[in-house]
């Protein structure tokens, strides 16, 4: 990537920054409608029960409270909240929009609208509700063992796949075995702004959704779909939201709340509190992987097999795919030849797992990367050079997707990265013997680009030009915070060669935008974005055509330049974008707008190598990330001081997953923290400063080369912290999170052993 | 009950609920919805405002405790109709994602520079420990603060 680019590959702010700290921008909860009512739920307080009585009348005699709504007056038609497209496989429709048996601490029981937030809450305090238990299953083993009791009609295992790739040889006698059980778990996404949802259905009996989601197709399909309405009846419009990470992937209010607005013919807004948010929406899936591989005594692995469970919580959403995701991902990292994975897919009485960044990665790259320090250490080698024996090379296939990988540069993330860290100085470091302890650790990475190979891949926008030479861009895109939009104008003002502030990117509106899948699966940049460069692509031929008419010179003898075009060697006399436009309306009768559809054709790996250094008190427990440092093979950052922020961010969101995040859930199925208080989210004095090393290598098909960054960013966190703690202490830690309880187990089990 | 009490140098004399909060005095009553709310329970920082030149956590003030009290949200936070330094300091290093932890963040931010115009890295972090960020993992948000503290160390002010 040799060339020197005007806009790409420059810092931008996101393109909304100035609003923001100005605290002008209006979010979802911040929006009001006139005549706007006010809905709060009823959520059960037990896990699993059925409802044998309901009685609202004290809360519908309420003054100012304008219904209420349980299983009894609302439809008992299911859905799923995961489905973006009609007829999409794997989305168990077992949701209804208020449940006439609980499954889960925190399910949807009832719901009163009134003309005050104040009353709906004093409303839905008087409502009495009587249950009759059934037995609890807070695990899923507990979930396949007790067959008797069934969360759902059809049973508590909702799915099981077995995946086997390649050839499996005989066990020989230069063959290790290693086999290692990893638990990751429920974690909360922590979006600043808690769920919200705003519903309109207006006199043309039109509904429109304000929704701060990351795929308003989605939400139309599963709204329009359960109330009966045709797609053209629905708009749904993105609006600005404080964070998704996932937790906003799904459709999750936009039902019900659709459902109080069609009913009441007002304008209906329902808001979360933080405790609603982290037990009643979604949460990271909890997972179990035992991974076994078979390595030769030389350190290359000649299988490897993993079983995987998913805890999908009280309903199906997405977690069919979670699951079998987890099975795409080993294959992107490691050659091996011969790969099998089964996977379980588990109903639980847990709160509801879902969408999470990473989507499966940073959970079965968690278990695979504390795995691959065991192995090493098994045969005594370095635990880099044992890694760089098995790691794939750029444009090997993919053996479960048969897809090339691409350009894929882990290898040079791994040498570049140990160097710049200082590992093999750190690593070998004495740990101590005294109460604080200090290790080094590392983990590898890979994730994808998009759904091609896996799902349809397409993208689609509209680029016209307006008669004064600046541009809209219409697009199904959504910002989530990462910068998206800012990408996006850069990677269209660096076509166009045109300053971005002449551009403005539009975000997805279901009745004036083009369809777009949303933005999940690492999409956005690699397919989006290269259709962004496409459709720039296409205008500019348009609008050299014009010029050229206007000129009178044939297209190859135009030159273009900061908005402006010429005929080579008379720059003085260059007509401005506007002038073409214009021109082009007036004398020529035409338009200058360009709506293109992109194909997706490739899904390269995107990959990452994280060091760690930790410090450990084997007093308390307690673990301090003292240095960090990241290289990512990107492709191509097109705004690296984003790019940056995303590996940060990600970072922040991976040292908790590591140790201390978790939605605690007791036997009863109770949910134990259910507020900030007692679920630890990173501070800043918390937080280590984070190096990062870019490999920008280009060779795919996104636009300028460049590769995803949001979602890599947090799959191989975890466990390089881990590693970095077992590294400092001598354990074999890999039950997620690595609270101080759990160390100063493992350390006594030490001691014990000894 | 009846309270006068100053947002931003303007004075106001409301009759209020008690029990209501300061964040929802400002964002229901005065429209001044930069302050958000992300947990209610003063553990997250999003709503936090400067109350008689200390940041506090306006989910955690009621009514009463603002009586006769001087009040400064992020809408105050520009300087002769001017974005401040601070907030160009945070747009230029990227400190700013979704957002929505940004005005509170900024007002512990600058409840900070008022009293401590160089503060060092650690008393940052120190500063802003009361304000979650989930995009960022703060690094550029301290380094946006420290920019502006280092500014003011050339200034010599």
């Amino acid at each position: 990537m040799d060339k020197d680019f005007k806009y790409v590959g420059h810092t931008f702010p996101i393109h909304d920054a100035s609003q923001k700290v100005r605290g002008s921008l209006e979010y979802l909860s911040d929006m009001k409608l006139p005549d706007m009512l006010y809905a709060k739920l009823l959520l059960s307080p037990i896990a699993h029960a059925l409802i044998t009585r309901i009685d609202t009348s004290k809360a519908e005699a309420l003054p100012g409270v304008m219904g209420v709504f349980t299983h009894l007056n609302t439809p008992s038609k299911t859905y799923s909240r995961y489905r973006i497209i009609p007829n999409q496989e794997f989305c168990l429709e077992d949701e209804r929009l208020l449940t006439d048996k609980v499954r889960f601490a925190g399910d949807r029981v009832a719901v009163v609208v009134a003309v005050s937030k104040e009353i709906a809450k004093q409303a839905i305090e008087l409502i009495q509700v009587e249950y009759k238990a059934l037995p609890v299953l807070s695990t899923p083993e507990k979930a396949l063992q007790d067959q008797g009791t069934r969360i759902h009609p059809e049973g508590n295992l909702l799915h099981e796949y077995e995946y086997k790739l390649g050839e499996q040889l005989p066990l020989t006698e230069d063959c290790v075995v290693v086999e290692t059980v990893t638990n990751t778990q429920k974690v909360h996404h922590a979006a600043m702004e808690t769920h919200v949802c705003l519903a309109d259905f207006d006199s043309s009996e039109k509904l429109t959704l304000w929704a701060a989601c990351q795929g308003v197709f989605g939400v139309r399909t599963i709204v329009a779909d359960f109330l009966e309405l045709s797609y053209n009846k629905v708009r749904v419009i993105k609006v600005p939201m404080g964070g998704s990470f996932g937790g906003r992937q799904e459709t999750i209010l936009e039902p019900l709340t659709a459902f109080l607005a069609k009913e009441l013919r007002r304008p209906v807004k329902l808001s979360l509190t933080r405790e609603e948010t982290i037990i009643s929406t979604m949460t990271r899936p909890a997972t179990t992987s035992r991974i076994r591989t078979k390595v030769t005594k030389e350190g290359f692995l000649a299988e490897c097999c993993v079983d995987t469970v998913l805890d999908a919580g009280a309903y199906a959403t997405s977690s069919i795919d979670n699951t079998y995701v987890m099975s795409k991902k080993i294959c992107k990292l490691y050659r091996i030849p011969y790969y099998e994975h089964w996977g379980k897919t588990v109903y639980t009485n847990t709160p509801v797992a879902g969408g999470a960044r990473g989507w499966g990665a940073p959970e079965i790259m968690t278990a695979l990367e504390i795995h691959m320090d065991e192995v090493a250490k098994r045969l005594g080698m370095d635990f880099i050079e044992f890694r760089l024996k098995n790691l794939v090379h750029p444009y090997d296939l993919d053996k479960r997707s048969q897809i090339s990988l691409g350009n894929a540069r882990v290898i040079e993330c791994l040498e570049k990265g140990a160097e710049a860290f200082g590992w093999s100085k750190r690593f070998k470091r004495e740990t101590g013997q005294g109460r604080f302890r200090r290790g080094a650790g590392l983990a590898c990475a890979a994730h994808k680009n998009g759904m091609y190979g896996g799902f349809p891949e397409h993208s689609t926008m509209t680029l016209k030009m307006n008669e004064d030479g600046s541009f809209i861009l219409n697009t199904g895109l959504h910002e989530l915070g990462c910068g998206t939009i800012t990408s996006i104008t850069q990677i269209t003002a660096e076509v166009l060669d045109i300053d971005p502030k002449y551009i403005s990117t539009l975000e997805a509106d279901t009745e004036h935008g083009p369809y777009d899948f949303g933005s999940y699966g690492s999409r956005v940049t690699y397919i989006c974005g290269a259709c962004a460069y496409e459709v720039a692509q296409l205008i500019k031929k348009r609008i050299l055509e014009c010029a050229s008419q206007i000129l009178q010179k044939s297209i190859r003898y135009l030159e273009n330049k900061d908005g402006r075009v010429w005929v080579s060697g008379d720059e003085q006399h260059s007509i401005s974008y506007g002038d073409i436009a214009t021109t082009a309306k007036i004398k020529h009768n035409t338009d200058t707008v360009i709506t293109h559809t992109y194909h997706g054709t490739s899904n390269p790996g995107a990959y990452a190598v994280h060091f760690a250094e930790v410090e450990v008190d084997t007093a308390t427990g307690r673990v301090w990330v003292t240095d960090y440092l990241a290289a990512h093979d990107i492709g191509k950052a097109i705004n690296p001081g984003m790019v940056e922020g995303q590996i940060q961010g990600g970072v922040q969101m991976g040292i908790g997953y590591a140790l201390y995040e978790e939605i605690r859930v007791g036997k009863d199925g109770s949910i134990l923290n259910s507020s900030l208080k007692n679920y630890h989210v990173l501070n800043a004095p918390d937080m280590p400063e984070v190096r990062i090393l870019l490999i920008e290598q280009g060779g795919d098909e996104g636009p300028y080369g460049a590769k995803s960054i949001g979602e890599i960013a947090i799959v191989p966190v975890a466990a390089a912290v881990v590693n970095a703690v077992n590294n400092a202490l001598g354990t074999s830690i890999s039950n997620m999170p690595l609270t101080p309880e759990k160390i100063l187990n493992a350390l006594g089990g030490k001691k014990h052993a000894n | 009950m009846q309270i006068e009490f100053k947002v931003n140098g303007k004075e106001h004399n409301m009759k209020v609920q008690p029990t209501i909060r300061l964040v929802d005095l400002l964002r229901e009553e005065l429209g001044l919805t930069g302050t958000k709310e992300g947990c209610g329970e003063g553990e997250c920082g999003s709503c936090t405002v400067i109350m008689n030149g200390k940041a506090v956590n306006s989910c955690l003030v009621l009514a009463p405790q603002i009586r006769g009290q001087e009040i400064f949200t992020i809408e105050a936070l520009e300087e002769d109709g001017q974005l401040s330094k601070l907030q160009e300091s945070f747009i230029n290093n990227s400190a700013v994602q979704c957002g929505y932890c940004t005005p509170g963040m900024l007002m512990s931010a600058k409840a900070l520079l008022m009293v401590n115009s160089h503060p060092s890295a650690e008393e940052i972090k120190t500063a802003i420990a009361g304000n979650l960020c989930r995009c960022t993992g703060y690094n550029k948000i301290v380094q946006a603060i420290q920019e502006v503290a280092v500014g003011n160390q050339k200034l010599g002010t």
